[in-house]
């Protein structure tokens, strides 16, 4: 490793302090506030149930799993959990701790179920998915929190 | 200001703690590429759901991610070895933050402290003591700034912290804490916890009490483990702090993680303090022995010594820093103090110190007495 000169040390220092003090800052801006150093930031749960919505209307999927229809008729069986392998945003119809807080879980949400939307090759039938949240934040009364995926092109 | 940065970019210091650190970190990091290796088996998170923050296409593939994993475990072995150190820690905490950087989702504190403390323990000169293998150079001496910088980012991570938590009107209230008993308690009674203590602890008042407390500690910790006077006091708490959070949380490698680099606020010097033993009595030999094993940091110079008439004699004699000679208890603060493993007992041995006999001055005893 090379050995910095003294001028080149404080320069070094003052970059890191401003950068982690940007990142700290900047944290609430974030939508799951990584790089925030915030420990333990709630006490909160949340259960989520994931629906899709078809041309023919809302329909379930219990547990993430759901059967539909590909471009041939061929009955096709899908699951959540093929795709979303995170502890927390796989546990679905269960009340769940909301690590690193609601905010960070719904971010992640959200964008997994765009995810998962973008990878149900086969699914002819399935417009979107959808997540209804049920939100216990820090133990106050619950809140439902509503998700969509972005619609799914080829449908 | 400028005297302060002046003396902070040009200190120079005994560099044999940094090795320690440097061990410990090595590690934890180990410890992370196993984790990260063990995953891979399970699955590579880029053919499932992950959140990048980089572009998709520098998410590697299954087979270079594997790659790095495997060279971080060998990234990981050569800082605990020494050899090539501070390359391999750099090395490390750049690898560990790209893939964290490939998936948000992988994302915690503590894997992000640890590359944090890695990398700017690579501009430290941490690998001249506990190195396997390599040539050291002939003074451990070098430069400390790097492993004050580190030691920053440990008040950076209390001020960050202890802040957020301040700002939020449920932590501060004790709602947080609350729900958490609420949600938790009965592991904790299952894991054999009292349940009137569970009970004490589930109370409105009491959560709100221990909010705040919490809340005071990360902030007074971040500024106290600099004042020369409270960082034994702040060091003492914290590590209780932390093992109380190991205790009642999944944190990963973060309380060891945060322990590791409470040595960086250690005095850079080796052999400050003396411990003289008396070579005649099996005890003498045995407590000797026994801080020979656990003085991790060098705090003592271990030296036999002849017997004198002091109080027929003593086992154990140590002398501090500033000259003073301390037997008994005060010597048993004294070891407890300067060894990890037995730090967690120095507040009760210090606060009994205080109503001990005093230490013996220099007048009463001086080297050649004892």
């Amino acid at each position: 490793m090379v050995d910095l000169s003294p001028h080149a040390r404080v320069a070094f220092a003052v970059l890191w302090i401003a950068t982690q003090a940007a990142l700290i800052g900047t944290a609430s801006r974030r939508s799951d506030h990584i790089f925030g150093f915030r420990m333990f930031p709630e006490a909160s749960t949340l259960e989520i149930v994931v629906s899709r919505m078809t041309a023919q209307g809302p329909a379930p999927a219990p547990l993430g799993e759901w059967a539909a229809r590909d471009k041939e008729g061929q009955l096709r069986h899908f699951s959540w959990r093929d795709r979303v392998h995170d502890p927390i945003l796989r546990s679905l119809d269960t009340r769940v701790f909301a690590s690193y807080g609601v905010d960070t879980q719904l971010a992640r949400l959200q964008v997994a179920l765009d995810d998962v939307a973008d990878h149900i090759d086969g699914d002819d039938e399935t417009r979107w998915l959808r997540a209804d949240v049920r939100v216990w934040k820090n133990g106050r009364d619950p809140y439902t929190a509503t998700l969509l995926s972005h619609p799914r092109v080829s449908r | 200001m400028r005297d302060a940065i002046a003396r902070w970019r040009d200190e120079l210091g005994d560099t044999y703690v940094l090795g320690v650190v440097r061990v410990a970190f090595g590690v934890l990091l180990f410890a992370n590429a196993l984790r990260a290796a063990r995953e891979l088996q399970d699955g590579y998170f880029g053919d499932v759901f992950h959140w990048p923050l980089l572009p998709e296409n520098l998410v590697p593939s299954r087979e270079v991610y594997g790659t790095i994993v495997a060279v971080q475990v060998l990234l990981s072995a050569l800082v605990v070895a020494g050899h090539r150190a501070r390359g391999a820690l750099f090395a490390s905490a750049v690898l560990g933050a790209y893939v964290m950087f490939c998936d948000r989702l992988q994302f915690h504190h503590n894997r992000w402290a640890l590359f944090c403390y890695s990398f700017l323990l690579a501009f430290a000169p941490c690998d001249r003591s506990f190195t396997v293998g390599t040539v050291v150079p002939a003074t451990r001496v070098g430069p400390m700034w790097a492993a004050r910088l580190a030691a920053l980012q440990v008040s950076i991570v209390y001020v960050a912290s202890g802040g957020s938590k301040l700002c939020d009107p449920d932590w501060r209230g004790g709602r947080v804490l609350y729900e958490r008993v609420a949600l938790y308690g009965q592991n904790a009674i299952d894991a054999g916890v009292p349940e009137w203590f569970m009970h004490w602890l589930g109370q409105t008042d009491t959560t709100s009490m221990l909010a705040k407390m919490a809340i005071a500690t990360e902030l007074a910790l971040a500024f106290g483990l600099w004042s020369r006077h409270a960082r034994i006091l702040c060091l003492w708490w914290g590590l209780w702090f932390h093992i109380t959070i190991e205790g009642t949380s999944r944190v990963e490698g973060f309380t060891w993680l945060t322990l590791a680099a409470y040595a960086l606020f250690c005095t850079p010097d080796v052999g400050a303090r003396k411990l003289y033993y008396d070579k005649t009595r099996f005890r003498g030999r045995v407590y000797a022995h026994a801080v020979a094993l656990l003085d991790w940091f060098a705090r003592f110079e271990i030296r036999p010594w002849t017997p004198d008439g002091i109080e027929r004699g003593h086992t154990i004699v140590a002398i501090r820093r500033d000259g003073v000679h301390v037997t008994g208890i005060h010597a048993l603060a004294m070891v407890v103090r300067c060894t990890p493993l037995l730090f967690p007992l120095w507040g009760p041995i210090a606060l009994a110190t205080m109503f001990a006999k005093p230490p013996l001055s220099r007048g009463e005893a001086d080297d050649g007495v004892v």
